[in-house]
Order: C-alpha cells, then structure tokens, then sequence
C-alpha cells in the first residue's frame, strides 16, 4: 500500500523557514505523527493539522532563526542571487532592445515574460543554495518592485493590473519555483 | 523540561509534544517545543543526541532529548520556588 505523504508545499515551506540545526528532526516528527494520523482518521484530517502545525510553527521558527543569526547567510544569499537577477534581467532587456524595434508595446509585452522566467529562475537556484533565502529573495522582489511602481520607474502608461502582476507574480514565482520544480528534499 | 523529566530517558519533540497537550489540554505548536528545547540546550538543561533515519519518517532522523544533571536542579529550584510562593494561598482561593 502506498505511504500517505504530507502536503508537499507545506514540507517545502517548513524546510525554508525551520533552521538547520533541528530541521530534519522537526520535519521527520511532522511526517511521522502525519502518518499515524492519516491512518487513524482520515488524509484530509491529517493534512489539515499538518498545515496548522506548520503555520503556527512560523513564528517560534523565525524568532529562533533570528537569535541563532541564521537568516543573516540566508540574506546574504538572497541579496546575491537578486544582484545576479537583476544583471541577467537588464542582459535580457538590452538583447531584446536590439533585435526587435523599441516599440512601447513589444516592450509591455515582454517585460513580464522576462521579470517572471529571471524571478522564477532565480527562486529555484536560491532554493538550491540555501532554502530559507527564497523567503528573503520574495520579500526583496517585493519591495523593489513596490519602489519602481512607487517612483514611476515605468514611463509607458500601463493598466493598475498590469504593475500589480508584477507586485504579485513576481514573488509568487520566487516561492512556487522551487516547491513546483522540485529541489532536492523537498518531497516527503 | 517538565515534560521531558516526566518522559523517563530520551524522548523527541513529537512525544514532548504530546505530553503537553496530554497534562495541559493545550495544543502547542511543534515549532514552539523545538525552539524551547533548543534553549535549553543552549542553556546546559538538556542534552540532544540523533537517532536512526526511518521510513515512516520520511528518511529523517529522531532528535532524542534528556535532561542533564543542570536541568534537574533548576527544575528543583522552581519547584520549590512555587511552592514557597504560593503556600498558603489555597484557602484564600477557595473562597473565591
């Protein structure tokens, strides 16, 4: 009979915010009391407490993250991976610049498509180099992209919808990247 | 540490979970025991040593806990803390 598994993305995101020390413990008891409720009652029941686990788990988790000064090599991380993001993002924008016309509505066109691939590539390989540096690369994104609505980096008049996908996705494809694609244990 | 001194030996934070909720009626997050215990350890109350991986734990190994000769006596210290605290206040509850 096949093991019942835990909600995937709660697994991905107690393994981006638990801290390293007791991560693998902390998860394997999650999955072992999971299992033994999923057999007693019912999947759903399980999953429902698994992610209530999870989500009242948070706070306690980034408390001790925060005096065991682990999210300082988690920033670090991120800060890095956004300034590569952000290299790659202007690569990209310069290439297209020259092998299409700079029309306004190539460039509307396109920007999201370039923002969103950099975004979610740039998840996975944070992910890849350290789990808990996705939450910190999401909320910088955020941010910066919060400023350049903010300061009117984008001349070409555009729909509210149209800056608040970039607001939303772009975080949004940070964080889903990694559980979607898969990156080594995040399966449980 | 209460929990943990209840729990004879070594016990991981699931079992020091349960305890809780068992003697309290409190549902208490995983992440807060953890953290809990993570202080302690810091601290020289307990100590932590990593069990086997097993499959119906996904791979993972336990984190088993004990509590240390420190831990024993500053759970004697509070106890007899409360208990000099809060002598003779039950006959003043009882009125309540």
């Amino acid at each position: 009979m096949r093991r019942k598994s835990p909600p995937a993305f709660a697994c991905w995101f107690l393994e981006s915010v638990i801290p390293v020390p007791y991560r693998e413990a902390m998860l394997g008891d999650l999955i072992e009391e999971y299992t033994l409720r999923a057999e007693s009652a019912s999947s759903l029941a399980a999953s429902r407490w698994f992610w209530g686990q999870a989500c009242r788990s948070v706070p306690s988790m980034v408390w001790s993250a925060l005096r065991s000064r682990d999210w300082l090599i988690s920033i670090s991380t991120a800060i890095g991976v956004y300034i590569v993001m952000r290299m790659l993002e202007f690569a990209a924008d310069s290439t297209i610049s020259r092998l299409v016309a700079p029309r306004p509505m190539t460039y509307v066109v396109l920007a999201p498509v370039v923002f969103l691939t950099i975004t979610s590539i740039g998840g996975w390989v944070a992910a890849r180099i350290r789990r808990g540096a996705t939450i910190f690369l999401a909320l910088i994104v955020m941010i910066t992209v919060t400023v350049a609505i903010y300061m009117k980096v984008c001349t070409i008049p555009v729909p509210w919808w149209y800056e608040f996908g970039f607001l939303t996705l772009g975080p949004l494809s940070v964080l889903l990247t990694p559980a979607v694609f898969g990156v080594p244990k995040a399966n449980c | 540490m209460l929990a943990l001194a209840r729990l004879d030996g070594s016990a991981h934070g699931m079992i020091v979970r349960r305890e809780i909720e068992d003697r309290t009626g409190r549902n208490i997050s995983i992440g807060a025991v953890y953290a809990t215990l993570d202080r302690l350890e810091a601290k020289g109350y307990v100590s932590s040593f990593t069990g086997e991986p097993t499959p119906e734990r996904g791979g993972r190994a336990k984190r088993l806990f004990r509590v240390e000769a420190a831990g024993k006596r500053a759970l004697q210290v509070s106890e007899q803390t409360i208990r000099n605290m809060t002598a003779g206040l039950k006959s003043r509850w009882e009125g309540i």
